[in-house]
């Protein structure tokens, strides 16, 4: 269990997350929404070591994540590309093995799963600097991997890729969580948040907003449904909680030429938070 | 430690990778200490060119010829006879030449005794001013030697002393003087006449195999000591430690812009959420740094040896040199990684340092080349200890008491330079 209770960071006069806490299960997909600057990967540094809280803490497992041998136990992909372009893809599997303490045979048996994990099996021993993004994201989500870790921690794993690559680190997740690992996501794609995670937290101005699963917060903050019936005098636009009612309402009537219902999501949610769209 | 080396081997793995890395690391030394020695052979001698002047015999007598004749024989003059001088003068103007020399008319009629001087007409050309001096000194010492054969040929020294004596009543002198001048040269004339059948001026074996050949008219006897060997250092010698020092800040300051990459990049931190400390992953940085510096100074070294033909004088202290300068430039590598926090500000503060290390240790300019001042500000650069450290285990000669100051300096400015990076580095990454 991932535990962080009320942490604090400050840098100079911005206050970076504020008395933020959370407790994430094992084998959870959590996921952590928020925009730009939001303070999701301050909080992602904290969970794994990187920075220590100026107050309140956080436990994995019980263990304090600046102890090396609770850190042996995490798996991180930083938002940004944290591999070496002049390695191989796998000579960077390989290394980052080895930095984790796996004997020669481990290392080459878990780069070869994962290379074939993130489909990258026949560019194996292309150098990364000709990979595209999304290969490159995919690379950096192996490495995270490589020593098999319980916990892994996924910074805005699909910044900048395209919809294959995107579509292939979906289907790795969701692998990983078959593997009962415990997933801690951070997007501020709310589709993501919807598809992947089981849980989401809504983060903003380093404030914990709202946490609950999917349904629980557009249900709690989404606010109602949108039916929009078409009809040949016009577009008739109905606000409700009971959206089920008024569809078959305008099913009945001979004059709807048409159906839509717009559903609130995680961006509306957002909205309704905070007043400020999530690409704001 | 399997994962500091790790750590090194990647740094070192990326290092062949990077081209241009590869190439200011360990071909630009080679290039600079190749460069450096082939200038410093030329400059002694060593199968180079002289200073090219032109002479201008206008005298034409036995002596200006023999004067010319002595020229040409000197080494450290390329020597091209002309006739005229306005076209001499015109040549070393436009940089064709370095000097010409006018023998003037009544150059080998100068008397020691009496009249004019011997006068020489010398022009160099004006961007050649640290030549002047050596030509100069050259031209009066070849000058001073005609002299003292004068002197010492007493058929010669007789006839300008009877020809001063003849001379004497015309001149303007007073008869006091006149009476002086005429008892000094009659003496002279007396000793000329009995000198050499007393063996005064020496040349007979015999008698100076005796001891008492008496004085030979040298004012001065120099005695040249070998102080390194009896041939002196080569010139590769002497430019090799500057070159393995530039080939090792290409290294220093290579790793210093890698660690603000790897920062900036983002595989710094997920080297640090490796269950490993930040000291393991700084040293090995630290030990990829160190490994290419003793590999840069041992290409060099066996360059030097395998090809120069260079034997150091003390392998033992060469290895003790080049641990101690090693060890001192992955501390200031450290130092340097840490004030900059772009991959541009990390590498243009880490070369400015260098230069300015360099050029105060003499990496750059001789350090005898330097005002009284700079060669005590030249203590401060790492440069200098280096440099001294390598020269005294190829061809100064040291024992392990002269190498200990620079080495324990050398060590001194690593290891503060790594604690100091290490806590700066902690300070930045927080």
């Amino acid at each position: 269990m991932i535990t962080l209770d009320t942490i604090s960071k400050r840098f100079g006069s911005i206050t970076a997350v504020d008395g933020l806490s959370l407790a994430i299960e094992p084998g959870e997909v959590f996921g952590l929404l928020g925009p730009n600057g939001a303070g999701k990967s301050t909080t992602i540094a904290m969970t794994v070591g990187l920075l220590s809280p100026d107050s309140g803490s956080v436990r994995i497992d019980g263990g304090d994540p600046a102890d090396a041998a609770v850190r042996a136990s995490l798996g991180v992909a930083p938002q940004s590309l944290a591999i070496y372009d002049e390695m191989t893809a796998r000579e960077n599997l390989v290394f980052f093995g080895s930095i984790y303490g796996l004997d020669g045979a481990t290392r080459t048996r878990r780069a070869d799963e994962l290379l074939e994990l993130v489909g990258l099996t026949d560019r194996a021993r292309d150098r990364v600097k000709g990979f595209s993004g999304g290969m490159k994201r995919r690379v950096n989500l192996a490495c995270a991997l490589v020593h098999d870790p319980r916990v892994v921690l996924l910074d805005e794993p699909t910044a900048g890729v395209d919809p294959q690559s995107r579509h292939a680190i979906f289907e790795i997740v969701r692998e990983l969580q078959d593997q009962g690992r415990t997933i801690v996501y951070t997007t501020h794609y709310m589709e993501e948040a919807q598809k992947l995670c089981s849980r989401v937290g809504v983060i903003d101005k380093g404030n914990l907003l709202a946490l609950d699963s999917v349904d629980g917060l557009i249900c709690a903050h989404g606010g109602e449904s949108v039916v929009r019936i078409e009809r040949a005098a016009g577009e008739e636009r109905v606000q409700t909680a009971e959206p089920l009612a008024v569809l078959q309402r305008a099913l009945a009537s001979e004059s709807t030429t048409g159906v839509r219902v717009d559903r609130p999501d995680l961006e509306t949610v957002f909205l309704n938070l905070t007043g400020r769209s999530l690409r704001d | 430690m399997r994962e500091i080396w790790a750590l090194a081997t990647k740094d070192l793995r990326l290092l062949v990778r990077d081209k241009g890395g590869l190439f200011f690391t360990f071909f630009f030394p080679i290039l600079y200490a190749v460069f450096f020695g082939t200038i410093f052979a030329s400059m002694s001698g060593g199968g180079g060119s002289g200073t090219k002047i032109i002479i201008v015999d206008e005298d034409r007598t036995e002596a200006s010829a023999s004067f010319v004749a002595s020229l040409e024989a000197e080494s450290q003059f390329i020597v091209t006879p002309m006739e005229d001088r306005v076209a001499a003068q015109e040549i070393v103007r436009k940089g064709g030449q370095t000097a010409f020399i006018v023998i003037p008319e009544g150059f080998g009629e100068a008397s020691i005794f009496q009249g004019e001087p011997m006068e020489l007409v010398l022009g160099v050309d004006p961007s050649k001013a640290a030549e002047a001096g050596l030509i100069q000194g050259l031209v009066t010492a070849k000058a001073y030697e005609r002299l003292q054969d004068l002197f010492l040929d007493p058929d010669i020294a007789r006839d300008m002393a009877q020809d001063s004596i003849a001379s004497l009543e015309e001149s303007d002198l007073n008869p006091a003087q006149k009476l002086i001048f005429k008892t000094f040269l009659s003496s002279l004339d007396t000793f000329l006449v009995q000198a050499p059948e007393a063996g005064v001026f020496g040349g007979d074996d015999e008698s100076e195999a005796e001891g008492d050949g008496g004085p030979a008219f040298n004012p001065v006897s120099i005695q040249s000591v070998e102080l390194v060997g009896d041939e002196g250092p080569s010139p590769y010698a002497i430019a090799f430690p500057q070159g393995i020092i530039w080939g090792i800040m290409g290294c220093a300051a290579g790793f210093g812009i890698s660690l603000v990459t790897e920062r900036n990049r983002g595989t710094l931190t997920r080297l640090r959420t490796a269950p490993m400390g930040r000291s393991r992953v700084l040293l090995g940085k630290g030990l990829a740094c160190f490994l290419t510096t003793v590999g840069v100074s041992t290409v060099l070294l066996v360059l030097l040896t395998a090809v120069f033909g260079v034997t150091p004088s003390s392998v033992p202290l060469l290895l003790v040199a080049v641990l101690s300068v090693a060890v001192c430039f992955v501390g200031i590598m450290m130092l340097l990684s840490t004030l900059g926090r772009t991959e541009a500000a990390a590498g243009g503060i880490g070369w400015a340092a260098m230069i300015v290390m360099a050029m105060l240790g003499g990496g750059m300019m001789p350090l005898a080349f330097m005002k009284g001042w700079m060669i005590t500000l030249s203590h401060l650069s790492p440069v200098k200890w280096s440099i001294l450290a390598m020269e005294g285990a190829i061809w100064r000669d040291f024992g392990p008491a002269d190498m200990l100051l620079p080495c324990v300096v050398l060590m001194t400015v690593g290891i503060a330079g790594f604690v100091l990076g290490s806590k700066m580095f902690d300070w930045t990454e927080h």
